[in-house]
């Protein structure tokens, strides 16, 4: 079953979606760089045609507290 | 030295903040060219400058450098200054740096009121510094940032939340701004540019219809909907200003259309501004086929304007390589129809292009006066002067531009970029040279090249031999060539070679050589110098060669 959330961050990391789940985070993935960090905020923001505040980025910092914080705003994935 | 073909271009980044977004925006827009990216570390601009493809990790075919006062602070402008001088100094391909936006920092915010006019002052001294010392930097291209920011609006160009978490200060939709003016700015390196304007002439160049309405009755002037044309017409005088030909194709009666431009007092555009006239009541196929042969250029280079729906359908139809444009149905829009079209872009526009103007229209002249006289009778009173020499530096611009444009007259179509042209100029086993022409109708400038190539001591062979087809037929290829042959004569050499590479467009010097007296041998052309045809003798030719050569 393809996930919407673990799509995006896959084709900005360049990965298969088969690699991550709501665990996946900058320790446990290699190519989740700063400079990807980046990318997967402006890809969301884009994606969900939504604001995030400099707190919630910096909260985000798995696929699952993602998730979460789009929860937050009302977008249910 | 590194021939890296057209379709994977490797494109360097690097900026005084975090430029990787750009990549991303670049790919979309140049998508199909499908280019590789490779990003310099944040703010490395001066270890760059010493070394561009160890601090880009990559060899690259074109450098952008994205960068701003803030970061740089404004007491290192000079240095900055010195530091691209150097990366222009040690990079190849081609670069390309952007103008300093207004800083977005405290001290200079355009609220305070104290400081409005320092902070205005200084940033103004600071922009155009800078833009006037890169200017003088041989083939470094501007790309205008400060002028997107502007245009796009500062609040909205900026992300500050992107600045404080990545050090990279834009929004995503002005990253993309910036991308496709760069993509602009990359495509006028490699597509032709547009060189004529046809137009249309009733509700294009002026409101209403001339055959109806008559001269007082056409709207055009400082009121709305006249003041709209009458801008139009501005825009269209400073494109010609630059370089580019107008025309014109409008179905109405000739004098109809002659008597506005010559009795309206705001009529901008003159008789003296369009390069070739097709009124009448023929199809504008027709016209268009017409100008682009009057004109010498080819269709592709066409863009033709007019208001009526059914003419752009069947030029679209008929003639596809013909850019059409559309008189929009809000007229308050035509005067930008033709901006941010990128079709006029030309990337380091040299003298030759703003006189190419001037010089068709003595070419019309040529032509009108040649219709009353013999054709021998006409060519002998032209006054036809030819000068022949060996290239300096200045003159690289202008032939580097030949050598990438020149389709029909051209032996054997090898393009090459600015830096390999200069390596040519400083080969001494290469001889560049350059033809001038003019007649009592004035200067044609600088319109053929020859690149000679030492094959061994007594053999130099023509690698390339080009020339604008304008001055063809008057016995310019013959002088051009007897030239050569003397040029290569005086380096040592008794025979000249040369070969044709066929192309699609260039069948006009098929027999160029065998014209000439050459021999066919193996896959080549060549002759004993001396056997080369003279000049016609109504032609005063002469050749410079450089003073203490060899």
């Amino acid at each position: 079953m393809s996930d919407k959330l673990i799509d995006l961050f896959a084709s900005i990391l360049d990965i298969d979606p088969a690699g991550l789940n709501d665990e996946s985070s900058p320790d446990t993935v290699e190519q989740w760089d700063s400079l990807a960090a980046m990318h997967l905020v402006a890809a969301i923001e884009e994606e969900f045609d939504i604001r995030l505040s400099t707190k919630e980025i910096m909260k985000m910092s798995s696929i699952g507290l993602a998730r979460a914080t789009l929860k937050d705003k009302g977008i249910e994935l | 030295m590194s021939e890296t073909p057209s379709s994977s271009k490797v494109i360097g980044i690097a900026g005084t903040f975090t430029v990787d977004p750009l990549a991303l925006h670049l790919k979309k827009e140049l998508g199909k060219n499908d280019p590789s990216f490779a990003v310099a570390p944040y703010n490395q601009i001066t270890q760059l400058s010493f070394n561009p493809e160890q601090i880009l990790d990559a060899p690259t075919d074109l450098l952008i450098v994205l960068w701003r006062l803030e970061d740089i602070g404004f007491e290192e402008l000079d240095s900055f200054i010195d530091t691209i001088k150097r990366l222009r100094e040690n990079y190849k391909g081609t670069l390309i740096v952007s103008t300093p936006p207004y800083p977005s920092t405290s001290e200079f915010d355009v609220h305070d009121l104290s400081q409005a006019a320092s902070g205005q002052i200084a940033y103004a001294q600071a922009l155009i510094r800078f833009t006037e010392e890169v200017k003088k930097i041989n083939s470094v291209n501007l790309l205008n940032l400060a002028g997107l920011i502007e245009n796009f609006g500062s609040a909205n160009a900026h992300d500050i939340r992107k600045w404080y978490l990545y050090k990279q200060p834009y929004s995503e939709k002005f990253w993309k701004v910036i991308a496709e003016q760069m993509a602009r700015l990359i495509s006028a390196q490699t597509i032709p540019a547009k060189k004529c304007i046809v137009l249309d002439a009733d509700n294009t160049l002026w409101g209403g219809i001339i055959g109806e309405d008559g001269v007082g009755g056409i709207e055009l002037g400082q009121d709305f909907p006249g003041s709209a044309f009458y801008d139009f017409q501005k825009h269209l005088l400073h494109l010609r200003a630059q370089g580019i030909f107008l025309a014109l194709a409008s179905k109405n009666n000739p004098e109809d259309v002659q008597e506005v431009f010559d009795t309206h007092d705001t009529m901008v555009l003159k008789r003296g501004s369009i390069s070739a006239w097709q009124v009448h009541w023929n199809s504008k196929v027709d016209s268009l086929k017409t100008i682009a042969a009057e004109l010498n250029i080819g269709l592709d280079a066409l863009v033709f304007v007019d208001d009526n729906p059914k003419e752009i359908a069947e030029v679209t139809e008929r003639l596809p390589e013909v850019t059409c444009l559309m008189v929009p149905e809000e007229i308050a829009e035509l005067p930008d129809l033709l901006r941010n079209t990128g079709l006029f872009d030309i990337p380091n526009m040299t003298e030759e292009d703003k006189k190419r103007a001037d010089m068709m229209l003595a070419e019309t002249k040529r032509k009108s006066e040649g219709q009353t006289m013999s054709e021998e009778d006409f060519i002998k009173s032209l006054e036809l002067k030819i000068e022949v020499f060996e290239a300096q530096e200045q003159h690289l611009g202008r032939i580097t531009q030949l050598i990438n444009k020149t389709n029909q007259f051209n032996v054997t179509t090898i393009r090459r970029n600015a830096d390999e042209v200069k390596a040519l100029h400083e080969n001494s086993d290469i001889v560049l040279l350059g033809m001038n022409i003019s007649d009592r109708f004035g200067e044609y400038g600088l319109v053929g090249v020859v690149i000679l190539e030492k094959a061994d001591e007594k053999i130099w062979n023509i690698d390339s031999l080009m020339m604008s087809c304008r001055v063809l037929g008057r016995g310019a290829e013959t002088s051009m060539l007897f030239m050569t042959g003397q040029v290569a004569a005086a380096k040592g050499a008794q025979t000249l070679c040369g070969t044709y590479i066929p192309t699609p467009k260039n069948k006009l010097v098929e027999n160029l050589y065998k014209d000439h007296n050459f021999k066919s041998e193996n896959d080549g052309w060549e002759i004993d110098i001396k056997d080369l045809p003279a000049p016609p003798d109504y032609v005063d030719v002469s050749l410079t060669m450089k003073e203490g050569g060899d």
